[in-house]
């Protein structure tokens, strides 16, 4: 198993957003994705993928539809709504927030 | 966030399928697994490990579906389905805890609808909280007309001339109105009957916002000169019931004998502004002295006789309100304090200095009638909810008993991966399913309760009442909240139970004691279910009590065979002059009858909660300074002392020879003879007369024996007689007549000889004077009824929540028994130990509770009469009950136990 680190509550929500903000994509490819990119740092435990981006569609941030996948399959595709677009800049926002406040504390203590 | 709501409302009403999960559950494993593959791994292994790596396919439909924004109500609809399938395993227990529930929130719906009506209802008027009920502080010497309700600085009649000057003058009222209630006599199809009225301004109907339901209610211009406009309006229960809602516009309504042309019926559901209040017929207030000759208060300030409802300004703040009205009055009071007579610097302290207005709040009305109901309405609704906290207890300690059979049923969920909180939601829906039943029961039982209750309350007279039986929103929010929190507590019960049990131990726990805790936990309920029918038995034994000792209570004369009615020819039109020598007439006519032994009559009726009191000056004796010593002034005729079996003390009785122009003669009571002249015989001779009337001094020619007046509460007032037919003014009389026959058949012969000298003549309310004691207990008697059938509930509920615990545990303890049995027990024994143990714990709960319950019967002590609030036949009686109850229950199971075969009870574990 590849080393991993545990996701912050709620952080998961504002990667599947992020994954998605430049196109359309589904469940595997979002998660290949947030692994690849983070350097196989974060594992999304996959069965907790689908819970999550049904979550953030009930909640009208994302929006499904059928589509063709890269080998022509049929794949739930996910893309993000205006609202969620909204949501994922205020949770940008606020991460940058987080992490600047948590890096100052570290640094000068 | 707005669009989030809308957004799971949608996926809320279209929820995504099964199949399509699994569908994009399957595309990820095979992506996966040929991401494997092409990373070289063998076929078999690529699966295996994408399996690995995606988790438990069913744990992440599972999750994804309990995303779903109906989940809740789901879960909820599978929690009720379980409960409904488990009440329906057990219908014998679900049927006793329904209807328990359903008497007790039916009972409670009952009677708080009843305290809603009183204290909550607001008018069924326009913007009630715009209304404002008018009272003022200050003397006001002259005439008062007071129906009850004022407290210190708190008068609510009025005079006409200063009601219409705040009217016409004030700036902060959109309208002002005012109405006096009076009893008059209606002839309608030729039958003449005896109605309550009431003499309203113009602008009532207007400016309360009351629609006419037939015609035309009255406007400003109604309100006319004197006896200018005889137009009236009818209430709308009146014209239905009394009237049988014939077309009444324009037609000819005799009131007291005069014509009066019918505009308008008022809309249905309107009484009055004042509550309690139930007029049949409105008149404007300017048609006083057509109906009510005897009083001329139109123009006199000193009359002080109708009540006033002001309805703000949009906008106007009451305090603001007052303030601007109070110079208004106070400049009002200047003007009015150089008409009286006491121009002296104490008069006008009392009268200018000590006076304002005050604005009280009047969504409600103003309303005598709610002071005097609030008491014992509040006394009943705490022991209905005390009947609830039984029933709570009750089926609690059901439930206890049938989730103790369960324990194996639940330690299997817990091994299945049910989570506590799933448990418990479970068991809170089966507590609510029980609940919400038992009120829907209660509920539908109530308006037929409330129905019996009001007309039980009635005494069988036909006239409209102030409760309706009728449920409205907060009664069933009350109902509704009564029910989610009692659920929510005879819920917990079993979850105490239940709550992180060790899953091993109770899979092993095969008819243990139940353990220590649950054991505690039913030991409370049995002290609970007995303290709580005990409190409830001993507030129905004082109240018994209390109306036992009101209907023995000797008023000083004998009250049995004794008929009364009302007789006011003035309600048949009879001018002032004619009225006394009709009186008489009527009373000879009755003297005269077969059978009857005595007639009498008096203006102010006995022992119907009527006073007429005021103050005398008596020949022969200095007044104190600042005495103010007010005694009971009763009109009556020659006949009725000797009638209603008055003993004479001193002096003589009236006789046929005090008459109209003989010299004006007065008989007192010991007790006015001793304030006066310490003796009954030092009285005789003496002069009374009322201060401010010339004309009234009468001779003292006999002194009487002290009886009661008011009620049997009170005690006798030191009183006055003196003759109606001497008196200044004419009066309705009510007669009593002492006759041996049946009431029935003396009635009609009194009818019969009433009608005889005019058929006009309305014979008013005949009834025994028992009857109309009876009625003036009415809250006496209410307060014992329903105290007792309270108890007696109580009792019984304890007695079915006793037998079901002490049922469960004596079962619990078969081995234990058997074990005792084996080792030589005698059968009695057994019974013994059990029904010690249940009385040892009775015990212990009457300890507890007796202290309890004399502190509770303190907050009630003014309703009780005679009787102390520790009365020991009260709880002696109530403890011997309890006792015997919980006796039974514990002796049924006991002796089931104890007829057990020792060798068999030993193998059933």
């Amino acid at each position: 198993m590849p080393p991993s680190a545990d996701l912050l509550q709620g952080t998961l929500d504002m990667l599947i957003l992020k994954a998605i903000a430049l196109e359309p994509e589904h469940g595997w490819a979002i998660a290949q994705r947030i692994q690849q990119i983070s350097g196989n740092v974060l594992t999304i435990g996959q069965g907790s993928l689908y819970p999550a981006l049904h979550r953030l569609e009930y909640k009208g941030w994302i929006r499904a539809h059928w589509g063709a996948s890269e080998n022509n399959r049929r794949a739930r595709f996910y893309s993000l709504t205006a609202a969620g677009r909204k949501q994922l800049s205020a949770e940008l926002e606020n991460w940058g927030r987080l992490t600047g406040a948590v890096n100052l504390v570290l640094e000068r203590i | 966030m707005l669009r989030e709501w809308l957004s799971r409302v949608r996926f809320f009403v279209t929820s995504k399928r099964r199949r399509e999960v699994d569908e994009e559950i399957q595309f990820h494993l095979e992506r996966q697994v040929e991401a494997n593959v092409a990373a070289g791994m063998p076929a078999a292994e690529a699966r295996r490990q994408a399996m690995i790596a995606f988790g438990s396919r069913e744990r992440a439909r599972e999750e994804c579906r309990e995303e779903r924004p109906s989940w809740g109500l789901e879960s909820l609809w599978r929690d009720v389905r379980y409960g409904v399938r488990g009440l329906a395993r057990n219908p014998g227990f679900a049927t006793v805890a329904v209807l328990t529930l359903a008497l007790a929130i039916g009972l409670n719906t009952t009677i708080f609808s009843l305290l809603d009506q009183a204290l909550m209802q607001t008018l069924p008027v326009a913007n009630p909280d715009q209304l404002v009920v008018l009272s003022f502080a200050g003397d006001h010497p002259g005439h008062t007309h007071s129906d009850g309700g004022n407290s210190p600085g708190h008068a609510h009649e009025f005079s006409y001339p200063m009601y219409k000057d705040l009217r016409d003058r004030n700036t902060v009222f959109s309208g002002l109105i005012a109405a006096a209630p009076i009893t008059v006599g209606v002839t309608w199809n030729n039958h003449p009957e005896s109605v309550g009225a009431e003499l309203v301004t113009g602008n009532y109907f207007e400016v309360i916002g009351v629609r006419p339901a037939v015609g035309q209610l009255f406007v400003a211009s109604d309100e006319t000169a004197a006896g200018a406009n005889p137009v009236a309006v009818l209430s709308f229960d009146y014209w239905k019931t009394h009237l049988a809602e014939a077309a009444v516009t324009g037609k000819t309504l005799l009131v007291n004998g005069a014509p009066f042309t019918i505009t308008g019926v008022a809309a249905p559901g309107f009484h009055s502004m004042v509550w309690g209040r139930t007029p049949d017929v409105f008149v404007p207030i300017t048609e006083q002295k057509v109906l009510v000759p005897e009083w001329d208060y139109l123009n006199d300030h000193s009359s002080y006789w109708i009540d006033s409802i002001g309805r703000l300004r949009p906008g106007m703040i009451a305090a603001q309100a007052q303030a601007s009205l109070n110079t208004l009055f106070l400049s009002l009071r200047q003007a009015e304090f150089t008409l009286l007579h006491d121009q002296s610097e104490k008069a006008r302290t009392g009268f200018i200095d000590k006076a304002h207005i005050n604005l009280d709040e009047g969504a409600k009305g103003f309303s005598p009638l709610r002071g005097d109901v609030q008491m014992p309405l509040t006394i009943i609704m705490g022991m209905v909810l005390l009947v609830i906290a039984m029933a709570v207890v009750n089926v609690a300690s059901l439930l206890l008993v049938r989730a103790a059979g369960r324990s194996q049923e639940f330690a299997v969920r817990y091994a299945l991966g049910a989570t506590t909180g799933q448990v418990l939601r479970q068991l809170l829906a089966e507590g609510l399913l029980l609940g919400l039943c038992g009120a829907a029961l209660g509920l539908a039982l109530a308006p037929e309760a409330l129905h019996l209750l009001i007309r039980w309350m009635s005494g069988g007279s036909t006239e409209t009442l102030a409760f309706t039986p009728t449920l409205d929103w907060r009664v069933l929010l009350f109902t509704l909240g009564v029910t989610v929190l009692a659920s929510l507590l005879f819920s917990l019960a079993p979850m105490a139970q239940f709550q992180n049990p060790k899953l091993a131990e109770s899979m092993k726990e095969r008819g243990g004691s139940g353990g220590g805790r649950s054991l505690k936990f039913r030991r409370s309920c049995v002290a609970l279910q007995i303290g709580f029918s005990l409190l409830l038995l001993v507030a129905a034994g004082l109240f018994v009590r209390t109306i036992e000792n009101l209907k023995h209570v000797d008023p000083g004369f004998a009250t049995d065979h004794l008929l009364a009615f009302n007789l006011n020819p003035a309600l048949a039109g009879y001018p002032a002059a004619g009225v006394a020598p009709l009186e008489q007439r009527s009373i000879d006519a009755v003297a005269a009858l077969p059978g009857v032994r005595g007639v009498g009559a008096t203006n102010d009726s006995d022992l119907a909660g009527n006073d007429i009191q005021g103050d005398v000056a008596a020949s022969g004796y200095t007044p104190k300074p600042d005495e103010d010593f007010d005694v009971e002034l009763q009109w009556v005729s020659n006949g009725y002392l000797q009638t209603l079996g008055v003993p004479l003390v001193a002096g003589r009785y009236f006789n046929a020879g005090d008459t109209a122009t003989s010299q004006k003669v007065a008989i007192v009571n010991e007790k006015f003879a001793q304030h006066f002249y310490g003796d009954a015989r030092a009285a005789l001779g003496h002069v009374v007369s009322r201060p401010t009337r010339p004309g009234t001094e009468a001779t003292i020619v006999g002194v009487v024996r002290d009886v009661k007046h008011e009620s049997v509460r009170d005690p006798a007032m030191p009183t006055n007689y003196t003759l109606f037919t001497q008196a200044p003014k004419q009066a309705g009389l009510t007669f009593y007549v002492r006759t041996w026959q049946p009431p029935d058949a003396a009635a009609n012969t009194i009818r019969a000889s009433i009608a005889n000298i005019d058929g006009k003549l309305i014979v008013g309310d005949l009834r025994t004077l028992t009857e109309e004691i009876d009625e003036n207990l009415l809250a006496e008697r209410s307060i014992a009824m329903l105290a007792t059938v309270f108890g007696a509930l109580a009792a019984v509920l304890a007695g079915i929540g006793l037998y079901g615990i002490l049922a469960y545990s004596t079962a619990q303890r078969t081995r234990e028994i058997g074990i005792r049995m084996a080792l030589g027990a005698q059968r009695g024994t057994v019974v013994r130990l059990i029904v010690r143990e249940t009385m040892v714990l009775a015990g212990g709960a009457v300890v507890v509770t007796i202290p309890l319950a004399m502190l509770a019967t303190q907050a009630v002590r003014s309703q009780l009469f005679g009787v102390s609030i520790a009365d020991p036949v009260v709880y002696g009686a109530g403890i011997v009950v309890i006792c015997l109850v919980a006796g039974l229950a514990g002796f049924v199971p006991a002796r089931r136990a104890a007829t057990v075969d020792p060798a068999r009870a030993l193998r059933t574990d």
